[in-house]
């Protein structure tokens, strides 16, 4: 763990102390204050990312520190669309999803900014990271909704919102499409780059793992609705595990050199 | 419910249970993979046991088709698990296997992968295959124009301090640089691209001969703490220059791009030419032409990879399917009825009588 004393380093301390208070302050039931953190908090986690962006060049989406920089800025848009437009709750949760994500960025990760090698300068590099980034929120937050499911927290207050396995659902819904085109998105790119759309890395195969579980997921629960609630939920919780790997431990293990292993 | 209803509904069930049943068996099959390594792993999926682990895939998913109607009757789930059968045909087709059987079939024979060394103003038509398989020929030639590696500018001093830590400096002509108290001051004078040294006056002189061999350099001079000055040249690709094991200052370009300017020949004439990078193949053929390696030594020659095109417009039709019937069934058909229930619940109602 390093203290980041640079601008992109304060940028990021500021944005995840914002995103600190802002959970505190909702706990202790101050929602409007709590989400005027939680606005501040994005707008710095988005003169972060800007600033990264101005600092390398190109998107920053290259290594992990770039790509956990990027998820704590969309932390907030996915929440307030979750919220508004998908009828799903657990803003306090998202806030705390920013803090977490920040966190490696600002104390693990090494932020020393890098030229792209060749391999990265395509035009698909930024949609197939995107895609996944994105993906990768909505999971995190179909996840809390699982896990209230099982320690059985109690229906939600307000109407407008879904109940956490229904919720669960619709999250995984509105990810899973993103999911399944960042994969494709990369299988094409693998053809265009290194000549094979499927290299059996064992990040492409992490990715597979993590694509199956959702797929294993929804046929499950179209078998059997929301009679095994639990284990619908163990599902969406196991995905988000497989995802975690595909993120870090497959990027950072030397148990899996690969062709990706620019992405640290 | 009859004795036939009661079948149907069962071998139904069964049909669900032997598709989640593989896809859970490809769960952990991807994670062992990812255990194993790409190479053991593409030995183990491309062997006799997983070949029938493919066919059962490709199986369950047809069947799947034929016995829910709803899998057909809803364009979306079709294009879903017709894209798998798709990808899962396109991938077989194009393995190992399935180019032994086109050739058996149909009597092509294809390279399936392969590599290509090829010097500049060299032509080419053997492509080198894995250890145990002698070199194939490919039924024209490639011609290597010219081959080039392009880097970013500036480049980069990496100097390996004392205390184990490292301090990146960007190429300047004419900066200097404290490094501090332990190593002193080091100044970038000169950057050479064909760094050769001439006998001048009886004296060694650097300098950057147009025609000679490429060789990166730079020439730095390095002031101690005493204020004695050393004239030093530092070489890009090589463990750099070491200073009394004091400390070490290496020469760093980073590539951003490597060209191969090729030709096609075809009955001695050019049929098809193309500047190939990475991400920028060249198709022809039935191949497609990568740009894989090249000699880091003196930048001579090139290394492509030669991969065959056989399944591949079947595994792309398959992802789009994937796609569109995902998206269509996940996102678009919610959205569209969200907008029609808007329309409805904003439409006026309809007034009746005169």
């Amino acid at each position: 763990m390093e203290i980041k004393y640079t601008i992109q380093g304060l940028l990021i301390y500021a944005a995840i102390g914002a995103y600190v208070l802002a959970f505190v302050t909702t706990l202790l039931r101050r929602a409007k204050a709590g989400h005027v953190l939680y606005v501040f908090g994005f707008i710095i986690a988005v003169l972060a990312f800007g600033y990264r962006w101005y600092d390398v060049r190109h998107t920053p989406l290259q290594n992990l520190f770039e790509v956990f920089l990027c998820l704590g800025m969309i932390c907030y848009p996915a929440s307030l669309f979750c919220r508004r437009i998908l009828r799903v709750g657990g803003r306090c949760a998202d806030m705390l999803i920013g803090a977490i994500v920040l966190f490696p960025a600002g104390f693990i990760f090494n932020a020393q900014p890098q030229q792209l090698p060749p391999a990265l300068q395509s035009w698909l590099f930024v949609p197939h990271v995107a895609v996944y980034m994105l993906s990768y929120i909505f999971m995190a937050k179909a996840t809390f909704q699982a896990i209230s499911q099982l320690v059985g927290k109690a229906q939600t207050t307000d109407e407008k919102l879904l109940p956490p396995e229904q919720a669960t659902y619709r999250m995984i819904c509105a990810s899973f499409p993103l999911l399944t085109l960042g994969l494709v998105l990369g299988s094409w790119w693998g053809k265009l780059a290194w000549g094979d759309y499927w290299g059996w890395d064992p990040k492409e195969l992490w990715s597979l793992a993590s694509w199956l579980v959702y797929v294993g997921y929804f046929h499950f629960r179209y078998m059997f609705g929301k009679k095994h609630a639990r284990i619908n939920s163990t599902w969406a919780i196991a995905g988000m595990a497989a995802i975690l790997i595909t993120l870090l431990w497959a990027n950072l293990s030397r148990l899996f050199s690969g062709l990706h292993s620019y992405a640290t | 419910m009859g004795i036939k209803e009661t079948s149907k509904k069962k071998f139904r069930r069964a049909m669900m249970w032997s598709a989640l049943t593989l896809i859970i068996l490809l769960i952990f099959l991807s994670i062992y993979g990812a255990f194993l390594g790409a190479e053991r792993t593409q030995n183990l999926v491309n062997s006799l046991p997983l070949s029938v682990y493919w066919s059962a895939w490709v199986l369950v998913l047809i069947t799947a088709l034929a016995i829910f109607r709803r899998l057909v009757r809803v364009t979306r789930l079709l294009l879903i698990h017709a894209g798998c059968v798709f990808i899962l045909a396109g991938s077989m087709w194009a393995s190992d296997a399935g180019h032994k059987l086109q050739k058996q079939l149909f009597g092509i024979d294809k390279i399936r992968t392969g590599q290509m060394v090829i010097y500049e103003g060299h032509t080419e038509n053997h492509v080198l295959l894995d250890q145990s398989q002698p070199p194939k020929e490919l039924p024209f030639s490639v011609h290597l124009k010219d081959f080039r590696l392009e880097h970013y500018k500036p480049g980069s001093i990496l100097v390996y301090m004392p205390d184990d830590t490292t301090r990146r400096i960007p190429v300047e002509t004419g900066s200097e640089h404290n490094l501090g108290g332990e190593v002193g001051k080091v100044k970038i004078v000169r950057t050479f691209e064909r760094f050769r040294l001439v006998m001048e006056e009886n004296q060694r002189e650097a300098i950057d001969a147009p025609d000679g061999e490429l060789m990166p350099a730079l020439e730095v001079i390095i002031e101690r703490p005493d204020g004695s000055q050393l004239k030093r040249y530092v070489f890009e690709p090589s463990q750099g220059y070491m200073y009394q094991d004091n400390f070490q200052i290496s020469y760093l370009r980073m590539v951003s791009d490597y060209i191969s300017e090729l030709q096609i020949i075809e009955n001695n004439k050019v049929v098809a030419e193309k500047n190939i990078e990475v991400n920028h193949p060249l198709h022809f053929g039935g191949y497609h032409f990568y740009q894989h390696s090249y000699d880091a030594e003196a930048g001579q020659y090139t290394v492509l990879e030669v991969t065959s095109d056989t399944g591949l417009a079947l595994v792309y039709g398959g992802y789009l399917m994937l796609c569109v019937g995902v998206f269509w069934h996940l996102w678009l058909r919610h959205i569209f009825t969200g907008i029609k229930l808007k329309k409805l619940r904003n439409k006026p109602p309809n007034k009746l009588g005169g």
